[in-house]
């Protein structure tokens, strides 16, 4: 039904109102599989409510969102439910399960809602810990990890149940600076292995090195969108230029 | 104090003695069937309370102020006095005759209308309790667990069960215990009533024998060891926060939270 | 169908006892319990909470050891230890109303005592820090800087102690007090066949009484919250 090389996320004239405040308004983007995008902009511009609509955390104003080819708008019940299993969400917060262990926090979706056995679903669980650097914590509980070690639990719990791509807001803005590093490397292996990443950050050396593509979006719209070599070196839309600016070099960018 | 002999020996023995046994089990009976009560009910109200549906809150809302704001005395007064008036004559009949096989060691009869209004009435008053304490652990817990969950593809009912309860349950477990603690000792006002538990026994014995000072002492003595005890118990069973001793703020917190439980729950009578 | 005449017929007698012999009764003896036991439990309780935080350590922990104590113990146990051990000790017969009142007192200042340090250590520890280090003493870092911020703090909790408080004035009832529920358990002796309209209206007016005053707090809080 969908060829290879068709687009996985296609966000068509996408648009979101709380009441009177219309927040985003009129979003477009094509993402191809195993791409990285970057979407940054300032705050209040829409970045978190656009990822967070795509796995349904929030609805959906006006607009379609097709996910492998499929519109998922209209998605209800069992159907929302198993999509939000092809996807996979990292928050600021973390927000791991703090009643359970690092082990259990990742095994728990593939056991209560893929029904798997536990064994299995553990065997799994420990693979991907492992695979993000956490194979010794399994028995931890969150509030025996560090901000860095948690963030890469929780992205191995969003890896759980084989996601073909991962929506990240700001995942590393609640860290302290020397465990940035340490998310951005796992982060860095998905595209690798072919899992589409959208990444809502602040972080652009991030959005230089990784990102296929960077996004910028402002008062609701995506107003640039370019590969970062010419994001960052030619940005063409104006608001991208002094939005850049603020942010590589504040303190010029305040003189008066 | 002036010319007051104790004379324990009077109290501890013979006639008093089995009265003040016979009250003691009475207490623990009315008190395990009133908590059995109020665990299911509270369950049911904190349900309705957290339904999706205003119109459901609202009426969880009513009862659990309506219980929460009446002295439980006037609620005893009126499940004996009245709700049980109310109840069909063959019932009636049947609940006030002699059954055999209703009466629990030591002479207590649980199919009497004192114990059945007892039992009710404070289940029915500390589920309120119960319903709310529960509700304040689920709202401690941090918004971002339900997104997770959600994102994930769990339903609410997973959510809540497998997420949010037991993390509520470990928030609240402290201030559950200390509702069915305070269960316990409002069962001594089910002596008004006419139910034959430790408080209307030490009075038994007080008018028998004008031993005021011991039989009281043992009745304090009881509950504040059995109080003792339980609360370490109940306790020691409850889920603890896994993992890490608690920061700083959250002390704090739990201080405050210790403290309004217990203005709130140990007085309510 | 409820009759409600034997309320009707008996409701100066609910609402005011024998006032006009001077001895009121009812609900406003229920008041007058309420207010007068308040205000000592207030008193005793904000002075042990006081003394808790001024001197820490070992003071604290009896204190909290006394308070658990007098928790410990129903209140309807209290009420007749004060109403025996008074008589014994002190040769003299208290009138029951002032021995309730003693025995809702000491219940109530205990819960008073933990509202109050609550609020107090709620407040951040900088606070008590900024203090000492610009020089004032414990007692002064109390007195200007922690308890004015700690009150607004406090007054919601000490709203539900006192609500608690006028519930627990029922108790009276086991020593023959005229309040509220005796009242009304002495008009349902008297005409036996009305058990449901005098408990529902007894229940109602506890319910009009404290449900009013959680309200009140309630609506007070708001502002407040808004300023923020």
């Amino acid at each position: 039904m969908n060829p290879a090389d068709a687009p996985l996320i296609v966000l068509k004239n996408l648009h979101k109102r709380y009441g009177s405040l219309h927040v985003l308004r009129g979003v477009d983007l094509e993402v191809a599989r195993g791409e990285a995008i970057a979407i940054i902009g300032p705050s209040g511009s829409g970045k978190s409510t656009l990822i967070r609509l795509i796995n349904r955390l929030e609805t959906i104003s006006e607009g379609e969102i097709f996910i492998d080819g499929m519109p998922t708008a209209s998605f209800t019940g069992r159907r929302l439910r198993e999509l939000r299993t092809e996807i996979g969400f990292v928050f600021q917060q973390f927000n791991l399960y703090g009643h359970l262990n690092a082990l259990d926090n990742v095994s728990l979706a593939l056991r209560k809602v893929r029904g798997l056995p536990r064994a299995k679903a553990e065997a799994r669980a420990h693979e991907l810990l492992e695979r993000v650097g956490l194979a010794d914590k399994a028995r931890q509980y969150p509030a025996q990890l560090s901000g860095g070690q948690q963030q890469r639990v929780a992205i191995a719990r969003a890896l759980a149940t084989d996601p073909k791509t991962v929506l990240f807001d700001e995942p590393t803005s609640a860290l302290d600076p020397e465990m940035i590093g340490e998310v951005l490397a796992v982060m860095q292996e998905l595209p690798k292995n072919g899992i589409t990443i959208l990444v809502v950050t602040h972080e652009m050396s991030f959005a230089r090195e990784v990102a296929d593509r960077v996004a910028f979006i402002d008062g609701g719209k995506i107003l640039e969108l370019e590969p970062p070599a010419q994001f960052f070196g030619a940005p063409s839309h104006p608001r991208t230029r002094r939005f850049l600016k603020q942010v590589l070099s504040p303190l010029s960018a305040a003189e008066p | 104090m002036g010319g007051i002999t104790l004379n324990f020996g009077d109290v501890l023995a013979g006639q008093p003695g089995q009265w003040l046994l016979s009250g003691f089990l009475m207490t623990l009976y009315v008190s395990i069937a009133g908590s059995l009560v109020a665990t299911v009910l509270a369950v049911v109200l904190l349900a309705l309370r957290i339904a999706p549906s205003r119109a459901i809150n609202a009426i969880a809302i009513a009862i659990i102020e309506v219980f929460r704001n009446t002295p439980i005395l006037v609620q005893f007064l009126f499940w004996y006095f009245a709700a049980f008036g109310l109840l069909p004559r063959a019932v009636r009949d049947y609940v006030t005759d002699n059954h055999p096989w209703a009466v629990l060691p030591f002479n207590n009869v649980v199919l009497a209308p004192e114990y059945l209004a007892a039992a009710w009435g404070l289940g029915v008053f500390i589920a309120a309790f119960l319903a709310e304490e529960l509700r304040a652990g689920l709202n401690a817990v941090p918004k971002g667990q339900t997104e997770a969950a959600i994102s994930q593809g769990f339903t609410y009912g997973e959510t809540l069960r497998l997420i949010l309860l037991p993390q509520a349950l470990a928030n609240c477990w402290q201030p559950l215990v200390t509702q069915y603690l305070n269960l316990m000792k409002l069962s001594s006002i089910a002596s008004a009533i006419g139910l034959a538990e430790i408080t209307y026994q030490v009075r038994q014995v007080e008018s028998y024998n004008s031993h005021a000072f011991e039989a009281f002492a043992i009745g304090t003595a009881f509950y504040l060891l059995v109080g003792l005890a339980l609360g370490q118990a109940l306790g020691a069973l409850g889920p603890h926060p896994p993992g890490g001793r608690p920061r700083r703020a959250d002390l704090a917190a739990e201080k405050e939270a210790r403290a309004a439980e217990v203005a709130e729950a140990a007085s309510d009578a | 169908m409820p009759d409600f005449s034997v309320i009707w017929e008996n409701l100066p007698y609910f609402l005011w006892g024998r006032a006009y012999e001077g001895q009121p009764g009812g609900l406003l003896l229920t008041i007058i319990m309420a207010v007068e036991a308040g205000v000592l439990a207030l008193a005793v309780g904000v002075l042990l909470a006081l003394a808790a935080w001024l001197f820490g350590g070992w003071m604290r922990r009896a204190l909290f050891a006394a308070a658990d104590f007098i928790r410990g113990i129903p209140l309807i146990f209290v009420i007749f230890w004060l109403y025996f051990l008074i008589p014994a000790l002190f040769q003299a017969h208290l009138p029951d109303t002032l021995t309730v009142v003693l025995a809702l007192a000491w219940f109530t200042s205990a819960a008073v005592m933990y509202s109050t340090l609550a609020g107090i250590e709620a407040l951040p520890p900088g606070q008590t820090e900024a203090g000492l280090s610009s020089g004032l003493s414990r007692l002064g870092v109390l007195a200007y800087i922690l308890l004015p911020q700690a009150v607004p703090n406090i007054l919601p909790s000490l709203a539900g102690v006192f609500i608690s408080l006028i519930k627990d004035t029922s108790l009276a009832f086991i020593v023959n007090v005229q309040e509220l529920s005796t009242v009304a358990g002495q008009v349902n002796s008297r005409t036996q066949i009305y058990p449901t309209e005098i408990f529902l209206f007894t229940g109602a007016v506890y319910f009009v009484l404290c449900g009013a005053l959680s309200l009140a707090v309630h609506v007070a809080q708001r502002p407040r919250a808004r300023a923020v």
